[in-house]
């Protein structure tokens, strides 16, 4: 692991349950976890929506010249 | 004793890479041949020049030094050629020189190890530098064509052909259809399979990278996959190669046993390596990509193939007859990512068809650096962590039952973390059984 961040992300999912249940066997040290493995989808997929949540879209997609265009895509 | 932790950490990046092309070059191709195959390549002087000419700088250096000499070279003589600086280059390549069979170890009388070149590759690369032997069958006299081609006709012939695999793997209606031998490759490549509902071959995801490697690259994979089908056919895996081979060093544009031109694409399929030869530059079509640092992207372009594969990283907003309009954002981006294309991948395509203009920029840089970081930084973003499988040891009597099995593992390589106040140590899952072994064995 390479940042202490994720680690308490991770340390803050498995005291509150929030994948369902416990799944940190044993805190190694402070950039080392040792969890079970079947939970690594779930996790991962939970990680991907905290970088979502936590993500701001950077690119102008929709200029306001060219609003008209989009206004029936979306 | 050592019990035996149980769970375990599970590993990313193997299980997810699996899926990935696999792009291998000349070495890592030969590397993997059985040796009998490779004495019988071995035969054919092209084939070691070409083998030769691949090497890495130091090995083609030790391969001339020993070239004429009879008797093994004590291993130690070759090693003192080189200053202790680089010591880490001689082994790798004294191991490059092994794999590819191109020297063995020899007892030298009085016991010590040395190196000698193995005899068929030595007399082979000496016709090969030296002249004599056969003569390269192809290179035999003809009289002149009266239809000769030129070599811009042969570059547009070649251009136009390998389009149209690419067209008809993005399924783009625009070209005629390929040779059905050509589909049972790619489809035997995993490039493309066939479709469930109707069985017509759909691109895959590996077919999708492939599609974003530079030209050569994706020739050399495409023939790569041939030569695994060869020995199906009943053909002769090295006849296939020693004609790739001696068609790799026949001249572009000249007409060769009085049948065919050699073009571009064929001459280029062994010097993988060499990406800054004059000859590949010419190769390449003319950029039609424009990145700004707003990440726009336009792209002026009429091909399909090409709009497919902007399409694959950026999300399309206008499309002109000449003129595609699009915007890299975070999700096309990892829509790509996760369709297994990496962020170098994108930024190379960028790169190799950068506009002309994007090229006379007053940087001198073909993107902008903060598309290039920013697409890098998705990326990473989506490997904060990495993970090993491993096995947890814990709870050791003594501290030396603990140091053994530390070191035990430390010199498989299969040592993953250890804390020596806790005497707790993780071991690569795949070395478990290895290690449950050693311990009955030790207590």
């Amino acid at each position: 692991m390479n940042d202490q961040a994720m680690k308490q992300f991770l340390l803050h999912l498995d005291e509150t349950l929030k994948l369902g249940r416990k799944f940190i066997i044993q805190d190694l040290d402070e950039n080392h976890l040792f969890i079970s493995a079947d939970i690594l989808d779930t996790l991962q997929a939970k990680i991907d929506d905290l970088m979502d949540q936590i993500s701001f879209p950077l690119a102008e997609k929709r200029g306001i010249k060219h609003s008209f265009f989009f206004s029936q895509k979306s | 004793m050592a019990d035996n932790g149980l769970g375990s950490s599970n590993q990313e990046s193997t299980l997810i890479r699996q899926n990935n092309l696999e792009c291998k070059n000349l070495y890592d191709y030969l590397k993997t041949r059985p040796p009998n195959i490779l004495e019988k390549l071995y035969n054919h002087p092209t084939i070691c020049l070409a083998v030769y000419r691949e090497l890495p700088e130091l090995a083609r250096q030790y391969v001339i030094r020993i070239l004429f000499v009879d008797q093994p070279v004590p291993q130690a003589v070759v090693a003192s050629w080189g200053s202790q600086a680089f010591s880490k280059e001689h082994v790798y390549v004294s191991k490059v020189l092994s794999e590819l069979s191109v020297w063995q170890e020899a007892t030298i009388p009085g016991g010590l190890l040395g190196w000698i070149l193995s005899p068929t590759f030595k007399k082979n690369l000496k016709v090969a530098l030296l002249g004599g032997g056969k003569a390269w069958s192809m290179s035999s006299a003809l009289e002149a064509d009266s239809k000769a081609r030129d070599v811009t006709f042969l570059d547009a012939y070649s251009l136009e052909r390998w389009e149209c695999v690419l067209h008809y793997m993005v399924g783009s209606q625009q070209q005629e259809g390929i040779s059905a031998d050509a589909v049972r490759i790619l489809l035997h490549a995993g490039l493309m399979k066939r479709d469930e509902d109707d069985g017509s071959p759909v691109i895959t995801r590996q077919g999708f990278q492939f599609l974003l490697l530079d030209r050569q690259a994706q020739v050399w994979h495409f023939l790569l996959q041939y030569l695994d089908t060869v020995e199906e056919r009943g053909l002769d895996l090295v006849e296939c190669l020693t004609f790739l081979f001696q068609l790799s060093f026949s001249t572009l544009g000249k007409r060769k046993a009085g049948r065919f031109y050699p073009t571009r694409l064929a001459l280029n399929i062994t010097n993988s390596q060499n990406k800054n030869t004059p000859d590949i530059e010419e190769d390449t079509p003319k950029g039609y990509i424009v990145v700004e640092t707003n990440y726009r992207v336009y792209a002026y372009t009429d091909s399909n193939l090409q709009v497919a594969l902007i399409g694959l990283f950026t999300e399309l907003m206008y499309r002109f007859p000449n003129l595609v309009v699009g915007v890299i954002t975070r999700d096309s981006v990892r829509q790509a990512l996760r369709g297994g294309i990496t962020a170098d991948q994108i930024i190379g395509y960028l790169k190799q068809h950068a506009h002309v203009q994007m090229l006379h920029a007053e940087n001198r840089q073909p993107l902008p650096p903060t598309v290039v970081d920013q697409i890098k930084l998705w990326e990473l973003e989506r490997n904060r962590l990495t993970y090993n499988e491993g096995v947890l040891y814990s709870q050791f009597l003594s501290q030396a039952d603990f140091n053994v099995l530390k070191e035990y593992a430390q010199t498989n390589g299969s040592l993953i973390w250890y804390n020596k106040e806790r005497r707790t140590l993780v071991i690569n899952k795949s070395a478990h059984d290895d290690v449950k072994k050693f311990l009955e064995e030790i207590f």
